[in-house]
């Protein structure tokens, strides 16, 4: 298996600009698989989110999508263009939900680069990203910053493993 | 009456209500949860995830790791999701997270717990009936190595509501 082919080759490192904002290719359109699925999957109760019932008498009228389910799904819409070719994820902040996500709403993704920084090894670095999810009325339902240890050109694999 | 049950039946109410919490006071989060390839993968297809270490065993083992990498979005939300009863579940908006650390890598068959501790709360301004609370969660494996940690911030009712 050529594990260098599996993976995009504009993606690394030193492929990033500060201050570059990119539109991701793919939106998607949240249902009850993203939603409902995933919310109990992962022992979620909070039934806003899978008792439309229960939400009759709110002002919502119907189920809100779960925000850990939003953050997940903005997040894999940028990866492709932002950590196809991560090593690690570090973490996240000033995460924001800016307004409700409901079931036929449809998400999109924006991403700008807002740093580079070395690590402490020297074939990755770690990129700083802020992310924008928007729905299909261009309203920002989602923000947050994102860090990231990307490899660089000279990462190489472990070559053992490549013969499995 | 077909229907007695119904009128003799108490609610078995969850949750916790605005009055409930207080600053510096811990909750040891129930049940627990171990995480799947299976469930791995899909949750990862599901959200479009590019990066192979979540999904090609292959690709993981060339990048120095035993199995595929459980997605750090699935660790974040499992974590998150067994805080739920404790935390938020009682009723009001999720507002934001912030100061998320991913501290260890996570592996099929691994078993995730979680503990969080009140960091603060105050009033809502804009309505008498909520009240904002901000909890800080740590996320441990099955040998209670630190996976993950966050702050996490929500609506959350009061017991009276005004409105």
């Amino acid at each position: 298996m050529n594990i260098d082919a599996l993976t995009g080759n504009d993606n690394y490192f030193e492929d990033f600009t500060v201050g570059e904002v990119m539109k991701h290719a793919r939106g998607k359109t949240v249902s009850e698989i993203e939603n409902v699925q995933v919310t109990n999957m992962v022992m979620n109760t909070a039934q806003a989110h899978f008792n439309e019932h229960s939400m009759l008498g709110t002002r919502f009228q119907k189920r809100i999508v779960f925000g850990g389910c939003t953050a997940a799904l903005v997040i894999g819409l940028t990866s492709q263009d932002t950590s196809e070719n991560a090593l690690m994820e570090l973490g996240l902040d000033k995460i924001r939900f800016k307004s409700p996500v409901f079931h036929g709403d449809t998400l999109y993704a924006y991403t700008e680069v807002l740093k580079l920084s070395e690590s402490d090894r020297d074939d990755a670095g770690e990129v700083l990203f802020r992310h924008w999810g928007v729905n299909q009325n261009q309203v920002v339902v989602f923000e947050g910053e994102r860090r990231t240890l990307i490899k660089r050109r000279n990462y190489t694999v472990s070559g053992d493993s490549i013969t499995q | 009456m077909e229907l007695d049950f119904i009128r003799k039946a108490q609610l078995k109410q969850k949750g916790n209500f605005y009055e409930d919490f207080q600053s510096g006071q811990v909750f040891e989060h129930h049940w627990g949860k171990t995480l799947n390839e299976g469930d791995n993968s899909h949750f990862s297809s599901l959200n479009l995830e590019a990066n192979p270490l979540y999904f090609n065993h292959c690709y993981a083992n060339a990048h120095d790791h035993p199995s595929v990498v459980i997605n750090p979005m699935l660790v974040f939300n499992t974590v998150f999701g067994l805080s739920v009863e404790d935390l938020s579940e009682a009723g009001g908006l999720f507002l934001g997270v912030d100061e998320l650390i991913f501290h260890r890598t996570v592996y099929p068959r691994d078993t995730l717990t979680a503990r969080s501790e009140v960091i603060s709360k105050r009033e809502s301004g804009k309505n008498p009936s909520l009240g904002i609370v901000s909890w800080h969660t740590r996320g441990f494996n099955q040998c209670d190595d630190l996976v993950i940690d966050f702050k996490r911030t929500n609506l959350v009712s009061k017991k009276e509501r005004s409105d």
